[in-house]
């Protein structure tokens, strides 16, 4: 099929007979999940090779409304499941889907793990500052001053910056974007999709309804709009820091490293014990 | 060979100034051929280099057509003579200017000997999107708005004529590339018959018959006209028409879902043409659908899949 031919049709991915789906109006996960799918159609991934791994919460929730193999796990675990999914199926294309909450806080440890080991996964975690799904409570990237159920005075705990804790852990992939660009954040997702270690991205999405309306953010599109205020390109990097916006926040690839990818080097690694040892 | 380039054969009637004439001396003839991706640059400046190079001369083409694929220019130069070095051609060297599309020609003036260059261009505007300033599809914009009147007064030569959609009317726009060559026969004086079996070996095997009928529009237009008279076509002193904007339509309007529309207001905020609104059941509506400009905007920021813009093919 030419290009021409070919154009993306989100409704070709989508379990139709759950939607409308259960995401408050103009929450951002949605549009994270359109870019994801995007993506995908875009590097033509077979359905039947898709395989999405989700946790709890409503960014996790996503997964059930995609039309391929799809696993909704316990909190926190998504990047567990996964690791066991792509050690035993390489052959697999396996995407996790999961929140701020989910990733950084329960699940924090497995993030680390996953990045430091650099299976070939693409996670995909949505950054809504807040645990959207529970009602609206703290979570590791809360920005400061902000209320939550948890934080009636205002948070005051120290944000996590996830893409340089992942970058950190050596995961072989960095990236972040916010939703309005959607073609850009599409672009990320694809260049995460096809690293072959362990790619983090991070999408800014935005809880409207628990987190906007705590802290008075305005209507979902004045959400998204101030979002795009507060983040500066990769193309942008070597501008010098602005003092009076310690908040702007870095976007498109961050990071990226050539480390062996390990189920293959696992796989290679054991190969050539056999050989060497004489084991069957 | 150098003798057998003498100046044009006298076809005119008194009234017409003197013809151009094109020598072939110890310096090559220098024809550069201009347009956009898609319209035959390349074909129109093989059929020369190829009648060239059957009449016994060296020939030098060398073409560029980078963003052709985004309705970007195509220039090619193409040089002959008894020896030819360089495969370019330097700013204001060209004997003949070919435009297929009318801004091309404009951008590529310069490069026109001053004072004897011929232009032959063909008026349409193909413009692209980003030069649009009104989004719409098929809609004006403030591209190339030199009239022919202008160009005229610049330059030595012009014969500029709306050969697309003389084409058109005899029945493929894209024979008036070979109205152009039509015109240009007439500056170079090689025989009728020679362009005609250049023509045919690259034109497409079924149109063979309408590119024979262009070419002969092409030179019946500069037998029976001044360089300086207008195309009554198109009216000589108004802008040259704009025949096609690159974008194609290829998706249907947006249509909302619904039952999937939560309401959320973000298509609307972010539609650039300000065509989305919410009903009095506050569900999103496409109010304005002729302001639409299918950018798809509101399709991919809908974060409940509610809209759709159908691809067409
Ligand atoms: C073991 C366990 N602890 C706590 C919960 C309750 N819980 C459900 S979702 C969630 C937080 C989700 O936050 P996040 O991952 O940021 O997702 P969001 O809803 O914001 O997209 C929590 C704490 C649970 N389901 N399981
Ligand atoms: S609670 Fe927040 S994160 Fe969850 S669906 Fe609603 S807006 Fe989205
Ligand atoms: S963006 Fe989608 S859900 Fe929101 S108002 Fe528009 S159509 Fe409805
Ligand atoms: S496609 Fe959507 S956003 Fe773009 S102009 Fe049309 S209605 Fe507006
Ligand atoms: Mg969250």
């Amino acid at each position: 099929m030419s290009e021409a031919d070919k154009q993306f049709n989100i409704h070709d991915y989508l379990r139709e007979y759950l939607f409308p789906h259960f995401l408050c109006p103009g929450c951002g996960h949605g549009i994270a999940l359109r870019a994801l799918l995007w993506a995908i159609d875009e590097l033509d991934i077979d359905k039947d090779r898709l395989a999405f791994v989700s946790g709890i919460g409503c960014s996790g929730r996503l997964g059930a409304y995609i039309d391929a193999n799809t696993f909704h796990v316990t909190h926190g675990r998504p990047l567990a499941f996964a690791t066991g999914l792509k050690l035993a199926r390489p052959d697999l294309e396996v995407i996790v889907i999961t929140g701020d909450g989910d990733c950084l806080a329960i699940g924090g440890n497995h993030l680390i793990h996953a990045c430091r080991r650099n299976l070939n996964i693409t996670c995909m975690m949505l950054n809504n500052e807040v645990y959207g799904m529970t009602g609206g409570q703290v979570s590791p990237t809360t920005s400061d001053d902000r209320f939550t159920t948890t934080t009636p005075y205002g948070n005051h705990e120290p944000v996590f910056d996830a893409c340089a804790l992942a970058e950190a852990a050596g995961a072989g992939l960095v990236g972040r974007e916010i939703t309005l660009q959607t073609p850009s954040l599409k672009d990320v997702l694809k260049q995460g999709l096809a690293h072959p270690g362990f790619s983090f991205i991070e999408v800014m999405s935005d809880c409207t309804e628990v987190f906007g309306r705590k802290n008075d953010l305005g209507s979902s599109a004045e959400m998204v709009l101030t979002q795009k205020a507060s983040v500066r390109p990769d193309f942008l990097e070597n501008a010098v820091d602005q003092p009076f916006r310690p908040h702007q926040i870095k976007t498109g690839i961050l990071a990226s490293n050539d480390r062996p990818e390990y189920a293959e080097s696992y796989r290679n690694h054991i190969d050539a014990m056999k050989r060497d040892h004489g084991h069957a | 060979m150098a003798e057998s380039m003498p100046s044009r054969a006298p076809r005119r009637t008194d009234k017409t100034p003197p013809a151009p004439a094109i020598q072939v001396a110890e310096k090559p003839v220098n024809v550069l051929v201009v347009g956009v991706g898609g319209q035959g640059v390349i074909m129109v400046s093989k059929v020369l280099a190829t009648l060239c190079q059957r009449q016994g001369y060296q020939v030098k083409q060398s073409e560029v057509h980078g963003m052709a694929k985004r309705g970007g220019s195509v220039f090619s130069h193409v040089r002959f003579g008894e020896t030819v070095y360089s495969p370019t051609i330097p700013l204001g060297e060209a004997d003949v200017l070919v435009a297929l599309e009318w801004a091309e020609g404009l951008r590529w003036l310069s490069y026109l000997k001053p004072e004897t260059g011929i232009f032959i261009a063909d008026t349409q505007q193909i413009v692209p999107p980003f030069a649009c300033r009104n989004r719409q599809h098929g809609a004006g914009s403030g591209y190339a708005r030199e009239t022919v009147a202008d160009v005229i007064a610049q330059v030595a030569n012009c014969y500029a004529i709306n050969a697309g959609q003389i084409a058109q009317e005899l029945g493929n726009s894209k024979a008036g590339n070979t109205m152009l060559l039509g015109m240009m026969s007439t500056t170079l004086d090689f025989p009728a018959d020679d362009w005609r079996e250049a023509i045919r070996m690259f034109a497409p095997p079924k149109a063979i018959d309408i590119n024979m009928q262009a070419f002969e529009r092409g030179r019946d237009w500069v037998e029976t006209h001044d360089p300086a008279d207008l195309d009554p076509n198109q009216g000589g002193d108004q802008p040259a028409p704009i025949v096609e904007v690159m974008h194609e339509a290829e998706f249907e309007l947006p249509v909302i879902n619904r039952a999937w529309c939560k309401r959320c207001d973000i298509c609307v905020k972010f539609c650039p043409e300000r065509c989305l609104s919410l009903d009095e059941e506050q569900i999103a509506v496409l109010h304005a659908p002729e302001k639409c400009t299918l950018c798809r905007i509101c399709e991919r920021l809908c974060p409940d899949f509610a809209i759709d813009l159908k691809y067409k093919h």
